[in-house]
């Protein structure tokens, strides 16, 4: 009576999975080895004729720089700056909770709002920036910060790298949950309090560290949202990731094998970079 | 003395990340009510009188009041159907033995790490297929799934960590293993189930790229793309974009604000006992 359940419950989440990921993960695969378009939909089988196209396309080696780039910043100063934040917070000093409820604000909102607020905020006419230059009599250092080749690639960073809400809460809460008798072993053996933050605290946080930057990497790898409001991938394509890359080949001239090829790179870049952060931090050590 | 120092910095960087965190949205908020004029003359000065000039024209030169509506209904409907769907896989997959049981939990919550913007264009496909293109049901549909590995995450942890007494006593009354489910199992998991919930409801009603991919009228756009209708055909008036935003951020804040001990508490018992 109890197994005869078992598919009936597991069958809406499996059909969604498959719908939406699976199928999707292989037909972009299988379309990027066919020439696929809009003008002619009847799918040719051309080989590797999409990943030749890709590997001569400057615009491609701007992608993946940008992408590989941004994802490298979000899993530094990114996540450095989150683990920071939290091993302060750990010792609870008067107000942290507030402290990291406020934090959390900026991942909580949605990218659309971000990506507007900053558009506001990099505005060359009233935008925060340039009043605060102007205030200040700097007034002459205005520029488009989102639309200045010089500039745009910084600013458009600053749109995400500072707000590390999630990593602050995750690697906050495994701190908090830590042995209250490991802290005092290291305090009776003579360590400084900053001493027990690095040598004991931090490599007890290695795997949570690792689970945040795995997440700052899969977010970096699908950044579209904020880099399509703010910047739009210019100037040029100087800010222009592959998720922007794509949706540029697939809107613009409606080629979805190399539309699909891209994504192929995607979900490989996203496979290596997992397993850098698995190894190098080893994650998936056997306690996980 | 130089525990002080240290203590004042402690303090400085505190206020700089809060400050950071929230100085945009309070800085649009106050935009949103100046006038045009007070926005282009100074950037950051308070508004002299709080006028809602810019929500009421917000509201008449942009359909963002259909996209608010749809924007509910799309993103409380997919909460639903996704706390649901997965509560039912999540309770199989902490409750019963089955054969290749550890490997499908394998490969549903490697959901988590598939870069989605990479399948842009099959999802699509899927969806028009279907002919869900453009309809709030085929963004209802997208959305259930997108928030699926978190939910399965959060709740098979939940179930896990109710006494399996609970369940026996169940039986041994009689019940069946569905209405153990609904009538025993749910309501213990109610911690865990508001938790998904809070987290698919913030994850649908925020979403933009798929919305921006799977729909093209007003039957079923949502709110954070009436957003980028300002930058493009109103982008003079500044006031109305600001009271826009404000529009689109304010009901995530009070849903974090109501509920933010759950979101806490899911996000780590999602990614720690993972």
């Amino acid at each position: 009576m109890k197994k005869g359940w078992i598919p009936v419950f597991l069958l809406p989440a499996v059909i969604l999975f498959l719908l939406i990921y699976a199928i999707p993960l292989g037909m972009v695969f299988v379309t990027s080895l066919f020439e696929y378009r809009l003008s002619s939909p009847e799918m040719r089988f051309i080989g590797f004729t999409n990943y030749i196209r890709l590997s001569g396309d400057p615009d491609f080696y701007t992608a993946l720089k940008n992408t590989v780039l941004w994802i490298i910043i979000q899993c530094t100063v990114h996540v450095a700056l989150g683990t920071f934040l939290a091993l302060l917070l750990y010792k609870k000093p008067r107000g942290w909770k507030f402290i990291r409820t406020a934090y959390m604000v900026p991942n909580i909102i949605s990218n659309a709002a971000i990506g507007m607020i900053f558009l506001n905020i990099f505005n060359p006419q009233f935008g925060v920036l340039h009043s605060v230059l102007k205030a200040i009599g700097l007034e002459h250092l205005t520029r488009n910060w989102l639309m200045d080749a010089n500039t745009a690639f910084p600013s458009v960073t600053f749109v995400w790298v500072l707000f590390a809400g999630y990593t602050t809460t995750l690697v906050l809460a495994q701190a908090l949950s830590l042995d209250e008798a490991v802290l005092e072993a290291a305090k009776v053996d003579g360590a400084t309090s900053f001493q027990t933050d690095v040598f004991v605290v931090l490599p007890l946080l290695k795997k949570i560290i690792g689970t945040t930057m795995v997440m700052a990497a899969t977010y970096m790898l699908q950044m579209f949202d904020l880099i399509y409001i703010t910047s739009g991938g210019g100037p040029g394509k100087s800010t222009t990731n592959l998720p922007l890359l794509l949706y540029g080949v697939y809107k613009g001239e409606n080629n979805y094998g190399y539309a699909n090829t891209i994504g192929v790179v995607i979900v490989i870049v996203g496979i290596i970079f997992m397993t850098i952060i698995n190894r190098s931090l080893k994650v998936n050590d056997e306690d996980y | 003395m130089k525990k002080g120092v240290l203590s004042t910095l402690k303090y400085i960087f505190f206020s700089c990340c809060v400050f950071a965190a929230l100085f945009p949205i309070v800085w649009v908020v106050l935009s949103s009510f100046k006038s045009n004029a007070e926005i282009l003359s100074n950037g950051i000065s308070l508004p002299e009188s709080f006028d809602f000039k810019g929500y009421t024209d917000a509201l008449s030169i942009s359909p963002i009041l259909s996209y608010f509506f749809n924007s509910v209904v799309i993103a409380i409907i997919s909460t639903v159907l996704n706390v649901f769907f997965l509560a039912m896989a999540a309770y199989v997959f902490a409750r019963c033995e089955f054969r290749g049981k550890n490997i499908i939990y394998f490969i549903l919550s490697l959901a988590m790490v598939i870069p989605m913007t990479a399948l842009l264009h099959p999802v699509y496909n899927v969806v028009q297929k279907l002919g869900l293109y453009d309809t709030k049901t085929g963004l209802i549909m997208v959305y259930t799934a997108l928030n699926l590995p978190m939910s399965l995450l959060i709740m098979r942890g939940t179930f896990l960590s109710i006494p399996r007494a609970l369940e026996e006593a169940a039986y041994v009354d009689g019940a069946g293993f569905v209405r153990t489910f609904f009538q025993i199992m749910l309501p213990c998991a109610k911690g865990g189930l508001t938790s998904a919930a809070v987290l698919a409801f913030l994850g649908s009603w925020n979403e933009f790229t798929f919305a921006l991919m799977l729909t093209s009228g007003q039957e079923a756009r949502t709110l954070p793309l009436s957003l980028s209708y300002f930058t493009a055909q109103f982008s003079f008036n500044y006031t109305a974009m600001f009271a826009a935003v404000t529009i689109a951020v304010i009901p995530s804040i009070l849903v974090f604000a109501v509920f933010q001990e759950q979101v806490v508490s899911s996000l780590t018992a999602g990614s720690i006992k993972g």
